[in-house]
């Protein structure tokens, strides 16, 4: 078996950039595509450390410990923004959000129609005592 | 003890103002009166301080003269203050009369929405006016001037609801303002010429250093003289820069008193006063001054002849009478040794004072006038109000008798030293054209007399005597002042009576203070070698004309009612051209507001469509480009996440082929 060379190690991050990159541009569910994002950083940590290994210096390994520290705390932001999202309108579907466009553009429509939307949850309330129980409203989700 | 009074004077007024302005209508809007009037009358005493300091003390007082306010380069003005003579008669004057008029002020603007601003507006006036007299140097004369000026605006533009209160109060906003254009130039004039000082001893002493040494470019001191004398003209209301005053009749009577007739309008005669060393150099600018002030004097006379508003009457006998001050500040100097200027401001200032006294007194009374009729004062539309009037009545006839120079009252005095000076200008410079012009101005003042007898006792028996009849403004009972106006007006009409006896030629304690005090202390070389006699012939023709002046307005306005229509009548032109102002307002409507506004049309069409579109266009480009790329904002991720792949390749590639 033939010595790993830089090639080798290059051409693997290549991959890992490039299927990271196009899952980010395809996928539309937010954790998906968080998932791709990070798949594009190790592609380049990958880069970083082949470099470190072959020229026989250790800043590209500093550099790829400082990259691990980073994703850690984006991920720790992404996550809880997305957590946030969901919250908001009960699906991870990121173009449910293109409603952040300028106020004057047209929305882009789906070719294929997004499942329906699931029913909020909505949690029996133990009555107060005495008052009538007021009816409770399905609250509506808007789907673009 | 008298460097403190000398501070306390102008801060106790602005103390005033500031704790009315600050708290006044939240917390005691009723009782906004006591912090002005406690300002004024505390301003009174240290004035009174100062005062006796400046009769005790050989020097003048004089405080903050290492004070810097403003320094820019080698110009520094000191915040300086100074009380000499001059400056001490002009303070106790105007604050004695100011505290007065606050007071009376107190009943009558009582139930006025606008009581805490009346008050703290004139509690500010206060402070700048006895700034303006007290300052050392000409800028701080400058800022103080600016300073009674918009307080001046303010409350002429008291009821400001009012279209004609709010024109007038923009009238002499603009009117006085082009005076101040050419006192600043004045003071420019000075400054770059004598010294680059502002000081007013070094100003005079350098003035009078170029004199004596003979390089003195007279130009230069004839200009700044006349600079400085269009200011004055401004203030004081002179022709042709007079039309403001009248129309500032329009605010509450109160102002009209203070203001505009005993204390800003003669900050122009003090600052020529002040200038004295200047003007004394200078014989044709002092010869301008008498001559429009003579010509104001007849002018105004003439045109209060035939007003039927009591109140425009008095602000037309207020023209007449600062015309007759600047008058005699153009006596000085025909003569080389300068012996009559001493003599002459001595009779400006003497007129100013006791003009002071009887003018606040009689605009105070038209005031208690226009109470009691339902804020009216067109003399046509009542009459004989001498019985329900009683103290208004003779307090008004005390400040009549006193304008019109009735024989050992106050306004006798002063007005007969004033015709003095200018007969002996006359004498002094016969057969040159100088002389001939004082004669005629010494002819055309005593004339003016007269007149000026005339019409205030016309005024007094249209308003006085007759038959009773009142507005229906008035309501079913007129009453006369309230104790708190009625003491003021007392007070005054004892002033106006007996000030010239006191202080007057008789016991020539007011001559003295001027000369002794302010004159031969620093300017030795304009006093008087001898003192000077009373002039008893002069005094019987001025007693004569006055007599017959009054009773001419007695014969037509109360003997025999019909002749004064009569004579009207027979007048014709010339009673319509009276009656009219002589048309000032309207030639002035004609050649300077219809061009100005005119000017103001084009250059609005000019901003609104010119300028404003180039500014617009400039402003919609980028809109434009905007809208342009818009689209690129469609809200979804994935296509930024490819233009911006898209943007990288891009730059990728062009790096690529360039590195080829």
């Amino acid at each position: 078996m033939s010595p790993a060379t830089l090639e080798g190690y290059l051409v693997v991050g290549a991959v890992l950039f490039a299927l990271g990159m196009v899952g980010f541009l395809t996928r539309r569910n937010m954790i998906v595509m968080f998932l791709s994002v990070e798949m594009m950083l190790q592609g380049v940590a990958i880069n970083a450390v082949a470099f470190a290994k072959f020229r026989g210096e250790l800043g590209g390994q500093v550099l790829v410990l400082f990259i691990l520290a980073v994703a850690a705390c984006e991920a720790a932001v992404a996550l809880a923004l997305v957590l946030m999202l969901y919250k908001r309108k009960k699906t991870l579907d990121v173009s449910v959000w293109q409603e952040l466009r300028e106020p004057d553009q047209a929305p882009i429509e789906d070719e294929d129609t997004l499942p329906p939307a699931p029913r909020p949850e909505s949690f029996e309330h133990l009555t107060p005592a005495g008052a009538e129980p007021a009816k409770k409203q399905p609250q509506e989700v808007s789907h673009v | 003890m008298f460097e403190l009074s000398l501070w306390m004077i102008p801060l106790l007024p602005l103390l005033g103002s500031v704790v009315i302005a600050a708290a006044g209508r939240r917390w005691f809007a009723d009782a906004c009166h006591w912090p002005c009037i406690a300002g004024a009358v505390g301003a009174c005493v240290f004035a009174l301080i100062a005062f006796v300091g400046v009769t005790t003390l050989d020097d003048p007082i004089a405080v903050g003269k290492d004070t810097p306010w403003i320094s820019a380069g080698n110009f520094v003005a000191n915040f300086s203050l100074r009380a000499d003579g001059l400056t001490a008669v002009m303070l106790v004057m105007v604050t004695f009369i100011g505290a007065l008029i606050a007071i009376y002020s107190s009943a009558y603007m009582k139930g006025d929405p606008g009581y805490p601003r009346f008050f703290a507006a004139v509690s500010l006036f206060l402070f700048f006016m006895v700034g303006l007299v007290l300052a050392n140097n000409f800028i701080l004369l400058y800022a103080c001037w600016e300073g009674v000026g918009l307080c001046s605006y303010l409350l002429i533009g008291f009821w400001f609801a009012k279209p004609s209160a709010a024109a007038a109060a923009r009238k002499a906003f603009l009117v006085t303002r082009l005076g101040d254009i050419g006192l600043l130039i004045g003071i420019l004039i000075l400054w770059h010429n004598f010294g680059h000082s502002l000081e007013y001893d070094v100003v005079f002493a350098n003035v009078k250093t170029q004199f004596d040494a003979g390089t003195l470019d007279p130009d230069v001191l004839f200009w700044a003289c006349v600079c400085l004398f269009i200011g004055a003209a401004g203030k004081s209301a002179q022709f042709p820069l007079h039309v403001w005053l009248p129309d500032a009749m329009e605010g509450p009577s109160p102002v009209s008193a203070l203001i505009h007739a005993a204390t800003m309008v003669t900050a122009g005669v003090y600052l020529v006063a002040r200038c004295t060393p200047l003007f004394a150099l200078e014989p044709n600018a002092q010869l301008l001054v008498a001559s429009i002030g003579g010509f104001t004097a007849l002018l105004a006379a003439l045109i209060a002849l035939t007003q039927t508003d009591l109140k425009r009457v008095l602000a037309y006998s207020t023209l007449s009478q600062l015309g007759y001050m600047f008058l005699a500040l153009g006596c000085g100097v025909v003569v080389p040794d300068h012996k009559l200027a001493a003599f002459a401001v001595t009779a400006a200032i003497f007129h100013l004072f006791t003009h002071a006294f009887f003018k606040a007194l009689l605009f105070l009374a038209a005031g208690s006038v226009m109470h009691a009729m339902g804020d009216t004062c067109d003399m046509r539309a009542f009459s004989g109000l001498r019985r329900v009037l009683p103290i208004t009545h003779w307090t008004f006839l005390c400040g009549a008798l006193a304008l019109a120079g009735f024989p050992l009252l106050s306004g006798f005095w002063s007005k007969d030293e004033i015709l003095a000076a200018v007969i002996e200008a006359s004498e002094a410079g016969h057969h040159s054209p100088a002389g001939i012009i004082y004669g005629v101005l010494a002819l055309s003042a005593i004339f003016t007399a007269g007149l000026t007898a005339f019409y205030t006792f016309r005024a007094y028996f249209k308003t006085f005597w007759g038959d009773e009849k009142f507005p229906p403004e008035a309501g079913h009972h007129p009453h006369d002042a309230p104790p708190v106006m009625a003491w003021p007006l007392r007070i005054l009409a004892v002033g106006a009576l007996g000030v010239g006896l006191v202080i007057g030629p008789l016991t020539p304690w007011f001559a003295n203070i001027l000369e002794y005090r302010w004159i031969r202390p620093q300017y030795v070389h304009l006093a008087p070698t001898e003192p000077h006699p009373m002039n008893i012939g002069l005094m019987l023709v001025s007693t004569v004309v006055g007599l017959a002046g009054i009773g001419i307005a007695y014969w037509m306005y109360v003997k025999q009612p019909s002749l004064a229509d009569a004579f009207a009548k027979r007048a014709g032109e010339s009673y319509d051209l009276s009656r009219n102002k002589f048309y000032f307002d309207e030639i002035y409507e004609l050649i300077v507001v219809k061009p100005m506004s005119i000017i103001a049309q084009v250059c609005r069409i000019v901003d609104a469509y010119l300028i404003d579109g180039l500014v617009d266009l400039v402003g919609h480009l980028p809109g434009f480009l905007g809208y342009l790329v818009r689209p690129v904002q469609n809200g979804l991720v994935q296509f930024y996440a490819l233009l911006m792949a898209l943007g990288l390749a891009g730059f990728l590639l062009s790096i690529l082929l360039q590195g080829k």
